[in-house]
């Protein structure tokens, strides 16, 4: 079952989801607006490999706004730290956002029960669009669980900004390094 | 509502939920972590037409890796069989792929109650990427529905490896 925006600022105030900051006039009827952060990771190469660090160039997004072109890979942030120790999330770009061409994530919605966290967001877009840092660009959804509850404790936790990809601290590459 | 990633293991002891093989360390709190095949399916048709066959090849990935071209469709599979009579599934990239800039499904993340096999996935990345097969690429999610179930009977049942499109039958039964 997904929770109402009144359940998702009922939440907020007892404490099992973490919204901050949290701006009640952003409260949806099933979820609660998401802006974006000021910091953002240019993608510094045309080749990333599965198990090497990707480099990844920081760009600090200023109030006059930053073009984002076509073509390209960014990682950016929220601008608010996002999560719940009792529900998963799930996150969607506005309909608004959307419909300027901007993807906010690569097919990878989900956020973990226990992870609250600053999110890393995945951005594309279709045609050159200016970003401006705080401005609405998405969606969270909270979700009831069932079952015995599990926190996550992934490589993740704790971000407090945008984070690059630590896919190589995987098993299977951590293997292949020390054979 | 979502089941967690203790009730995931408890409904695979029930044999309620199928995932096979199953790695206890790859269970998430709200997902389980699935790995990638070693196969690729890519379409070699100029334009495709949905009302035809499409014309496909399979690639082989070694074990050394294969370098994903940009902005290119690539359909692969999981090497689970997964699948449940009972909980409806959605899939998804892990947080760690997608920051690699790969997509791995086109939005196209539900899946049906009685679908039992592999799963076919669209990866397409933002940058070239090189991947390994067996890496664990992405996740997959249960959702207890609401209402009488009635199971998947379509055209994607027991599927193994990447599957092409078979979106032609749908046209046929007009």
């Amino acid at each position: 079952m997904i929770l109402t925006g009144h359940r998702i600022a009922t939440g907020v105030s007892a404490g099992d989801i973490t919204i901050d900051p949290f701006i009640p006039e952003y409260v949806e009827p099933n979820s609660y607006r998401v802006t974006l952060g000021s910091r953002l990771l240019d993608c510094a190469t045309d080749m990333l490999d599965a198990r090497s660090v990707p480099p990844m160039a920081p760009r600090v997004l200023a109030d006059v706004g930053r073009v984002l072109e076509p073509g390209r890979f960014y990682l950016g942030e929220t601008g608010e730290i996002l999560g719940s120790t009792r529900f998963a999330s799930t996150l969607y770009a506005t309909r608004s956002l959307a419909s300027i061409g901007m993807w906010l994530h690569f097919s990878a919605p989900l956020g973990h029960t226990g992870a609250v966290i600053r999110w890393t967001l995945e951005i594309r877009v279709a045609q050159r669009i200016v970003v401006y840092p705080g401005m609405i660009i998405g969606k969270i959804a909270f979700w009831h669980t069932q079952g015995k509850p599990v926190r996550y404790r992934g490589r993740y936790q704790d971000s407090t900004t945008v984070r690059r990809s630590a896919l190589r601290d995987d098993r299977l590459f951590h293997r292949a390094r020390t054979r | 509502m979502i089941l967690t990633g203790h009730e995931i293991t408890s409904e695979i002891a029930h044999r309620r939920i199928v995932i096979r093989p199953f790695l206890p360390e790859n269970v998430n709190p709200n997902s389980y972590n699935f790995r990638v095949g070693n196969t690729l399916r890519v379409y070699r048709d100029q334009v495709i037409d949905p009302r035809c066959r499409p014309d496909t090849e399979l690639v082989t990935m070694p074990d050394g890796g294969y370098i994903l071209q940009a902005h290119r469709l690539y359909l692969a599979s999981t090497l689970e069989v997964m699948g449940s009579d009972y909980y409806a599934p959605t899939f998804a990239a892990r947080s760690s792929v997608a920051r690699l800039g790969l997509f791995i499904n086109l939005s196209a993340s539900l899946g049906d109650i009685g679908y039992l096999g592999q799963w076919t996935l669209q990866l397409f990345p933002a940058t070239n990427l090189r991947i390994y097969p067996g890496m664990e690429i992405g996740q997959i999610m249960w959702w207890k529905p609401l209402g009488e179930i009635k199971l998947y009977d379509g055209k994607y049942q027991g599927s193994s490896g990447p599957c092409a499109t078979r979106i032609r039958h749908d046209f046929v039964a007009r």
